[in-house]
């Protein structure tokens, strides 16, 4: 009898921000403070990847770090700001200097647009839009999006180009070592944005055991087919949260939000928490275990 | 019996929106909010006159009962009882356009007379002096929910003539433009200020006074609206907080996250 091989698709956190080339076009998963790729982000900024054009729905902090350390000049996205609290500070300073553009859209266009890309169609049709400057007014892209008639019914539809982009990278709850990925709590945008990718990327809080995986296949969000690369990376959103795993640090993200409001104030940030450490484990460690372990979600709360 | 009101001094500005958001949604109605006032407006609602209505945020916590003020649309806090977690497509795609979205609340950087919404850009769109945050879900909402309300702070500066950047459509340029343009839903029907209430004329679908709060004079409401505004003849009061809402809401926000104890404001 012959086992069947289990694939193993681990690679480490800074082995999988080595395959992301400058000027690669992502999906950047997580939405609003829920599973952002935090770690992700500051690997890419300790390695200076430049140009990347990221498309995602809602994302805050996350990509604020990455407009501020100039890995990004480009984004197609919905909303971004730290919410409850304010404006992305980089991002504002990086618009102004002209080093970022960003082409805007709605969270179900962007939403569409990853689905459109994992059913390897060219373009979605939805009913927002219609009859805003979202419509007019185009930033960078040749063509946004497109007001035709429906063939069959007549009525007005706009279709919003889909996105296939070079790499998905997704912060998932629990994945096994071939790739098997489970998202407690709301999924955003990252199902779809998951089987967009050319090539997929997810990172999560723990490795489980194939067998925990198969032996409750409905709760899987995505299947290994789609997923190249797994990487282990707990308290890889934080400060962020991750649904019954950790809450946010508010504290850490409201000094993040003032002293960011100055360039010098978010080179010293950069540089302390993320540049001048060498990988996640001494970030964690920088932030100290006492710290997080008060975050931990306490049951049956998921927070 | 009658109601027991609170007397002005009493409560703040922002509790007396609060309730006025409350008020707008109706017991069992599908309710999508956002976070901030509306999410304390939603959850007020849900503790006072309608225990059935369904609290949708657009990340995809579907019907929540949350107990904890969230800071983020995805705050994991929305998910306590909620009766699903899904996603942005089930949220805003199948939900949402799919036409079972009763009611909408949004905020506003600026609106014009036909609560056009932007809250992307403020100055040209070749040279803004701010980037706002954008539509996110807002031009969804209020594309395609049956109705929205409109929570924002009352300014000249926000209550334009023209807006920097139509981000979400209001009756686009009056009565006929949103059917021509192809939208779904209802459009704008209360927008809640810091001064008053104000509901839209069904004839030309401009924006036109409906109750002042407590305390606030018609002066001050002309001088802080920068388009015309419909006066009706009869103008009553907004009507006041009563102070089961007021111990209620406090109690929905004990720390002050949204709404501040302060009385002065």
């Amino acid at each position: 009898m012959v086992e069947a091989p289990v694939e193993d698709k681990r690679i480490t956190l800074k082995e999988a921000a080595r395959l992301i080339p400058d000027g690669a076009h992502i999906f950047w998963g997580g939405f609003g403070f829920q599973r952002p790729p935090m770690a992700f982000a500051h690997e890419l900024v300790r390695q200076k990847k430049r140009n990347l054009t990221i498309y995602t729905c809602g994302s805050e902090m996350d990509i604020d770090i990455l407009a501020g350390a100039y890995v990004v000049s480009r984004f197609e996205l919905a909303f971004f700001a730290i919410e409850g609290i304010g404006l992305a500070p980089n991002i504002q300073r990086r618009i102004r200097e002209g080093a970022i553009q960003i082409e805007d859209y709605t969270n179900l266009a962007m939403a569409l647009r990853f689905l459109g890309g994992a059913l390897g169609v060219p373009f979605m049709p939805l009913k927002s839009m219609l009859g805003t400057d979202l419509l007019a007014k185009t930033r960078f892209r040749q063509k946004k999006a497109e007001v035709v008639t429906c063939p069959f019914t007549g009525e007005k539809v706009v279709l919003v180009p889909s996105v296939h982009p070079d790499f998905s990278i997704v912060h998932a709850s629990r994945v096994d070592r071939e790739g098997n990925a489970q998202i407690d709590g709301i999924k955003g945008e990252d199902v779809e944005g998951a089987r967009a990718g050319k090539k997929v990327i997810v990172l999560a809080e723990e490795i489980v055991d194939t067998e925990f995986i198969r032996s409750q296949p409905d709760q899987t969000a995505i299947p290994n087919i789609y997923v190249d690369y797994v990487v282990e990376c707990p308290w890889g959103a934080y400060p962020m949260m991750v649904y019954n795993y950790y809450d946010y640090d508010l504290e850490h993200i409201r000094m993040y939000y003032q002293q960011c409001k100055t360039e010098e104030g978010w080179q010293k940030y950069c540089e302390e928490y993320i540049t001048s450490v060498e990988n996640h484990m001494e970030f964690l460690k920088k932030i100290g275990f006492e710290r997080l372990l008060k975050l931990r979600a306490k049951r049956p709360f998921p927070y | 019996m009658g109601k027991n009101y609170a007397k002005l001094g009493e409560y703040n500005t922002l509790e007396l929106m609060a309730v006025c958001g409350a008020r707008a949604i109706k017991n069992g109605e599908v309710v999508f909010v956002g976070t901030g006032l509306p999410m304390i407006a939603a959850m007020l609602a849900k503790r006072t006159h309608a225990p059935r209505a369904k609290i949708v945020y657009e990340a995809g916590f579907i019907d929540s009962n949350a107990i904890d003020i969230a800071l983020s649309i995805a705050d994991s806090r929305l998910g306590y009882r909620a009766s699903a977690a899904i996603g942005l497509i089930e949220a805003l795609g199948l939900l949402l356009q799919g036409g079972h979205v009763d009611v909408g609340f949004v905020g506003a950087a600026q609106i014009d007379e036909y609560g056009n919404i932007n809250t992307t850009y403020i100055g040209d769109f070749e040279n803004p002096t701010v980037r706002l945050p954008g539509s996110g879900g807002g031009n969804d909402i209020v594309s395609s929910a049956k109705r929205i309300v409109i929570i924002m702070t009352h300014e000249r500066r926000k209550m334009v003539k023209k807006l920097d950047y139509l981000t979400s459509p209001g009756f686009l340029t009056g009565p006929g433009a949103r059917e021509k343009a192809g939208l779904l839903g209802g459009g704008p029907s209360l927008v809640v200020t810091n001064l008053c209430q104000m509901d839209f004329d069904p004839a030309t679908k401009r924006i036109r006074l409906a109750t002042l709060h407590p305390g606030v004079t018609l002066q001050q409401i002309m001088e802080n609206t920068g388009f015309d505004l419909i006066i009706p003849e009869h103008l009553p009061l907004t009507e006041p907080p009563t102070y089961e809402e007021l111990a209620i809401l406090r109690a929905i926000d004990p720390q002050g996250i949204y709404i501040p104890r302060s009385t002065q404001t």
